[in-house]
């Protein structure tokens, strides 16, 4: 389904164009239309989505997606007008200890759309943008499975994991982090960032994009203009 | 709006004014808001900068400086900045800087100036600061008051009601009786045929004590039973005046008198109120006493008269003058009580009260401050003993009457504190010629001098000579100008912490130290460059007004700032003695409501900024 070269790469942008040349239509080809931000473009005229997702289990090839969150940056301020929380309604039943863990219930999760609507929003909304979650795996791998069933194609984004980047930090300053402290909540303390109570899609992204500023602001007091680049690497 | 944003409505609740918005208007403002984060150290605002939004503080701090690097005050969580930026058209004029890491809530320019244009109580939070906040403040406890001491501080000229009836002291009682009966009078006042001097008064009382009572004829001339040459009082004093005068002569009708005319006569009818009653009636109590004890005994109630005093409403200022007049009261009658045991005194002297008392700003825990200047008739080995055992006579009475030993032996018991003229002036001479940083801290306790008791003559000969010196003295003034620099007010309050300037912090507050004294000390300056009589701190920033050295915004500024400032001290003072505590200049943050708060920094930074055109004013860097 995509070239042998495909894992060899980490230039998004030859992703983009081969994929470019093979998705003849549909939303994943809007989102292709536009090009993948460059590694050299300093941080401030990028744009950012913050992602969180609510699945019923961690297993992206079963499990299924039920609520999405998203927050927006732009030259690194938060943009709530633009946030959005967006339920989905999964095919199958809602697992018992993923109800407990997010509170979105099956009556709740009725009221929501398919993941076949919503994806071309959530698409729409990720185009020329940087992913930034916490913990991003989680995230990729359930958009890449999603694209990929509906689409048949995998998805190209660029992605900062604010959990990978506080390990560097962390690791850089020769300390070890023990369990529990990457945790996001464990995180944001560190950066004198509020205590959020909730924990759902909307509020996670909310908390990944403040800590995402945070972490950002403290690497530019090196002095040096960042770019996509420090923070991929 | 999506459910999840409910922390941040619920954070923006619990930030004034964000509190007092309806509900529904509230829970549109959390979809609308950006979000930034500025780590420690990190500029968040500079001068100059365009602002579009308004910045509330999640959480961290931040310190906004003026433009020349001062500090003008420190933020915390909850707290808003950049508001008076977008009313004024959005050019910021300061600099912000966090300190702490911050995470910051951003409300645009036009959602800001909707909800001002739409709920005014929202706008008038942040309606006028500094300056016009307090002002407004003052005037709002000023009015307050109308109705009771602010009577007490009113000019005698205001309550003259008619001319006075006047009539020849030969006339027959009879007919003086039948002239104050068609006046509707209750004292009439007696003038010699073809001249204008006042030899007597005649009152209803007089009638009925000294005519119908003794069974004098009533074809008696007046001149048989009036009373002679009664005391009279000036136009321009206060009607506290009025009663204090009246109380020490037991005399119930004041003739007042303006430029030598007698123009009117007040009595208590018109003049009394139950505030001013208190101290009046203290005063009349000191001067009945004849001996320490009964003076002390008198003295216990100056807690209650601070009390009630503060509890209706009168302005700082009365209440320190009434404390004043008591204290004024004892001396006086301390030294009368001298005289009975130790006979009169050799050579003419004049007591004089210096400090606080000598401005007639007297606080509850005022310490004792006085000199004794001598005639130079004086010759110690002959006279030093009298004065010597008057001053400890003295000064051990006021100290048993509850106003203590001054700490720094500024006292008449002290022997260089008692002196002949002739010393004293060398020594000012001293003092200013040579200003040696003892010296100008002497200066700044003897140029406060108030004639208590003994020659006045004496007394206002001296301080002439004194007053003719200073101004012409550039040297000395900025010294005199470097020394009322000392004492900085602080920034502001953090937290719970008191702001100094440079960053550091505080956990008490000590209002008189940092907020009345640099007001007096500044007053001092000004009224010594220009020889100016008043003491008073308010009397010398008006004379400084109308000499044209403060702009009347500057003098009123400083006077609104310095009744704020002791208001809230007395205040403090009261809720103190309320509790049976002892009084103290000492605040810690945590008692300070918000309204305090916020109008003690504007206090506060009015005083910063005279204390900044004085050090211009008198070049003081250039002296130092």
């Amino acid at each position: 389904m995509v070239p042998f070269w495909w894992n060899c790469t980490h230039v998004l942008e030859f992703r983009r164009r081969w994929l470019l040349d093979h998705v003849k239509s549909g939303p994943l080809r809007d989102y292709l239309m536009t090009p993948v931000p460059s590694r050299r473009r300093p941080l401030d005229s990028l744009d950012f989505m913050a992602l969180d997702l609510e699945t019923t289990g961690l297993d992206a090839k079963r499990d299924e997606i039920i609520s999405v969150g998203m927050v927006e940056m732009r030259k690194c301020r938060i943009n709530l007008e633009t946030s959005s929380h967006l339920l989905v309604n999964p095919q199958k039943e809602i697992p018992e200890e993923s109800v407990i863990l997010h509170g979105v219930t099956d009556d709740i999760s009725k009221t929501g759309a398919t993941l076949e609507e919503i994806m071309p929003r959530l698409l729409d909304a990720l185009t020329g943008k940087v992913l930034v979650a916490h913990y991003a795996r989680l995230e990729v791998t359930f958009l890449q499975a999603a694209c990929r069933r509906l689409y048949g194609y995998p998805l190209v984004v660029p992605v900062v994991d604010t959990l990978r980047l506080e390990s560097k930090r962390l690791k850089a300053g020769n300390r070890y982090p023990k369990a529990g402290d990457l945790r996001l909540d464990a995180v944001r303390m560190r950066y004198n960032l509020p205590r959020y109570r909730a924990h759902n899609a909307l509020s996670d992204a909310l908390s990944a994009a403040e800590l995402f500023l945070a972490q950002v602001s403290h690497r530019a007091a090196s002095g040096r203009m960042l770019t996509l680049g420090d923070l991929l690497r | 709006m999506e459910i999840e944003l409910i922390e941040i409505l619920e954070f923006l609740t619990s930030c004034p004014p964000f509190d007092i918005l309806p509900e529904e208007v509230r829970q549109t403002l959390p979809a609308t808001i950006h979000i930034r984060y500025a780590r420690r150290g990190a500029e968040i605002m500079a001068p100059g900068d365009a602002l579009d939004t308004l910045q509330i503080i999640r959480t961290g701090a931040v310190e906004i400086y003026q433009q020349n690097g001062h500090l003008i005050t420190r933020l915390d969580e909850g707290t808003i900045f950049g508001a008076q930026t977008i009313l004024r058209g959005g050019t910021a004029v300061s600099r912000a800087e966090a300190i702490e890491d911050t995470l910051i809530y951003q409300l645009s320019a036009t959602v800001f100036q909707n909800l001002c244009r739409d709920h005014a109580e929202f706008r008038d939070y942040f309606g006028p600061v500094g300056a016009d906040r307090l002002r407004s403040a003052v005037q709002r406890a000023e009015n307050g008051q109308e109705s009771s001491f602010g009577l007490m501080a009113s000019l005698v000229v205001e309550h003259i009601s008619r001319k006075p009836v006047c009539m020849s002291p030969d006339a027959s009682v009879k007919e003086a009786a039948r002239l104050m009966t068609d006046a509707k009078v209750s004292s009439i006042l007696l003038v010699e045929e073809g001249g204008s001097d006042l030899v007597g008064i005649l009152t209803d009382q007089d009638l009925r004590t000294r005519v119908v009572a003794e069974g004098v004829s009533l074809e008696a001339p007046v001149r048989t039973v009036m009373s002679q040459s009664p005391t009279t009082i000036s136009a321009h004093r206060t009607a506290f005046d009025a009663m204090l005068i009246m109380a020490q002569h037991n005399q119930h009708h004041l003739p007042v008198h303006r430029a030598g005319k007698i123009i009117g006569v007040v009595s208590p009818h018109g003049l009394l109120q139950n505030q001013c009653t208190s101290v009046i009636f203290m005063v009349s109590e000191i001067n009945k006493q004849r001996n320490v004890q009964g003076l002390v005994e008198v003295c216990t109630q100056i807690p209650q008269l601070l009390v009630s005093l503060s509890d209706s409403g009168t302005t700082a200022q009365s209440i320190s003058h009434a404390i004043t007049v008591v204290t004024d009261t004892v001396t006086r009658r301390l030294l009368r009580i001298a005289e009975r045991i130790m006979g009169p005194a050799p050579v003419p002297f004049a007591w004089a009260a210096a400090g606080s008392q000598a401005r007639d700003e007297q606080t509850i825990q005022s310490d004792q401050d006085h000199c004794l200047l001598i005639d130079d008739s004086y010759v110690k080995s002959k006279h030093g003993q009298y004065f010597r055992d008057l001053a400890r006579f003295v000064t051990d009475g006021l100290n048993a009457c509850g106003f203590v030993y001054c700490p720094g032996d500024a006292m008449a018991t002290n022997p260089q504190w008692r002196q002949p003229v002739r010393t004293w002036r060398r020594m000012f001479r001293h003092w200013i010629t040579e200003p040696t940083p003892k010296a100008v801290m002497l200066c700044s306790i003897f140029f406060d001098l108030k004639f208590i008791e003994g020659d006045e003559q004496l007394f206002w000969a001296f301080r002439e000579c004194v007053l003719n010196n200073t101004g012409s003295n550039r040297i000395f003034l900025a010294h005199l100008a470097a020394n009322a620099l000392r004492n900085q007010p602080p920034v502001g309050f953090f937290r719970n912490f008191v702001l100094i300037d440079g960053g550091e912090h505080d956990d008490t507050l000590n209002l008189k130290k940092n907020g009345v004294i640099p007001i007096v000390d500044l007053a001092r300056v000004y009224s010594l460059e220009r020889g100016i009589h008043a003491v008073n701190t308010k009397g010398r920033l008006q004379k400084a007004r109308d000499e044209g050295m403060l702009s009347p915004r500057g003098a009123r500024d400083l006077l609104d700032a310095l009744e704020f400032i002791n208001l809230t001290r007395i205040r403090h003072q009261a809720k103190q003695l309320r509790i049976g505590a002892d009084p103290n200049n000492y605040f810690s943050p945590k008692e300070l409501s918000h309204f305090e708060r916020d109008h003690l920094k504007d206090a506060f930074l009015i005083v910063q900024t005279m204390q900044s055109s004085l050090e211009q004013r008198y070049q003081v860097s250039r002296f130092l």
